[in-house]
């Protein structure tokens, strides 16, 4: 799909692409929109409209990183979407996917699949994925804030090596359902716990992005600027 | 796999162990076992009256558990040898643990190669075990991590168990 703009059905974006609907419910947008344009829908829930474009079309296309727009926004609007972003991963995907993968167990009486290793595999993630944005809610994010608010002169360093790890591990749990599950399992459940995962992986990709190359650069020349 | 005959027909059972020794290679348990004989493992070929004393046993393992006897459904121990030796060949094989094929890709030197890595030592120390260069060490991960699709420590080390490395 070619760039979304301000005239751009909202309709037609999540026709072509079913899996941004998270993305918009972030910004209080749920189903049900309409033949209204983003920028409609934009002035209709109070929102930065080039801010939810730019979102969008990162989400979307693979491809696109606007470093200079994103840049251009505030600390503290970027920071406001990635709480969102992490409040989504923690309080819906990953209980989700948690209670798609029990089931799928239960289901899965037959000792002679390895579904067990990958669910055990999964709990690593999950685990290290929630300690990640713990830290990042409770300590990062507010750090930032009082920095450009001018309320403090340092913020913690961002940790980069965190959400890599994280990346590599899902991308791995999915290498593993592809090519090494094996024995007897319930097809639909696990189809429903592949494509869950599968969903996290790409919207903590495109996530990271903005973290890690637009808000973690803007965290250090905030520090920079405040040390004059 | 190993195979637990609980069958009160006790030409029932010696004929069956015959078969599993001949045909499987398998040489199968006979009579009943005290209940902490719990190998996920296991296949337990049982009589009705045996599954019958002890379901609380049974049940949690009824994808393992066979009902045989004359005119069984599961295993109808008066059929043709062939018949049956047709038949314990499906449920072995319904039963076989799972091991994934693609660890064959693995040459042995990798396989020992993911071992050390997974047990926690640094591509220095597996080259000294091995007595392999530090870029032998680099160009083995390379590969093991290409073959498996696997490229984190944690993620090699479910890999090593899932196929019995550990």
């Amino acid at each position: 799909m070619a760039l979304i703009n301000r005239e751009t059905r909202l309709c037609d974006v999540i026709s072509a692409h079913p899996d941004v609907v998270p993305v918009v419910n972030r910004f209080g947008i749920t189903l049900g929109t309409g033949d209204l344009t983003v920028e409609a829908i934009c002035r209709e829930h109070s929102l930065d409209a080039d801010f939810v474009l730019v979102i969008l079309n990162t989400f979307i296309n693979g491809e696109y990183f606007p470093e200079r727009t994103l840049r251009s926004f505030s600390a503290s609007a970027i920071i406001d979407y990635l709480i969102k972003t992490d409040g989504y991963y923690s309080q819906f995907q990953l209980p989700n996917i948690h209670r798609h993968f029990s089931l799928l167990m239960r289901s899965s009486a037959d000792v002679t699949n390895n579904l067990t290793h990958l669910y055990r595999f999964y709990q690593v993630i999950e685990r290290e994925l929630l300690s990640y944005i713990d830290h990042d809610l409770k300590v990062w994010f507010p750090a930032i804030v009082a920095l450009e608010r001018g309320k403090a002169a340092e913020c913690p360093a961002g940790d980069e090596q965190g959400s890599a790890s994280v990346e590599e591990k899902l991308h791995d749990l999915i290498n593993m359902f592809i090519q090494h599950l094996s024995g007897e399992y319930d097809l639909n459940l696990c189809y429903a716990v592949f494509t869950a995962i599968v969903a996290l992986e790409k919207d903590l990709r495109q996530n990271y992005r903005i973290r890690n190359r637009i808000l973690l650069p803007l965290s250090r020349q905030l520090v920079n600027q405040s040390r004059g | 796999m190993k195979v637990s005959l609980r069958l009160g027909d006790t030409a029932s059972a010696i004929g069956l162990r015959y078969l599993l020794d001949t045909y499987f290679d398998i040489m199968a348990s006979v009579g009943a076992c005290a209940d902490s004989d719990a190998d996920p493992a296991t296949l337990y070929i049982v009589s009705p009256e045996e599954l019958a004393s002890r379901l609380d046993f049974y049940i949690p393992r009824r994808q393992r558990t066979v009902v045989a006897g004359p005119g069984s459904a599961m295993l109808d121990t008066t059929a043709d040898e062939s018949d049956i030796v047709e038949r314990l060949q499906e449920l072995l094989h319904t039963c076989e643990p799972a091991v994934s094929t693609v660890g064959a890709d693995l040459s042995p030197r990798e396989i020992e190669v993911l071992k050390l890595v997974v047990a926690g030592f640094i591509n220095k120390e597996i080259a000294e075990q091995l007595n392999i260069s530090f870029h032998t060490v680099l160009s083995h991960r390379k590969n093991i991590s290409s073959k498996l699709g696997i490229k984190s420590v944690s993620g090699l080390s479910v890999y090593a168990m899932m196929n019995g490395y550990l």
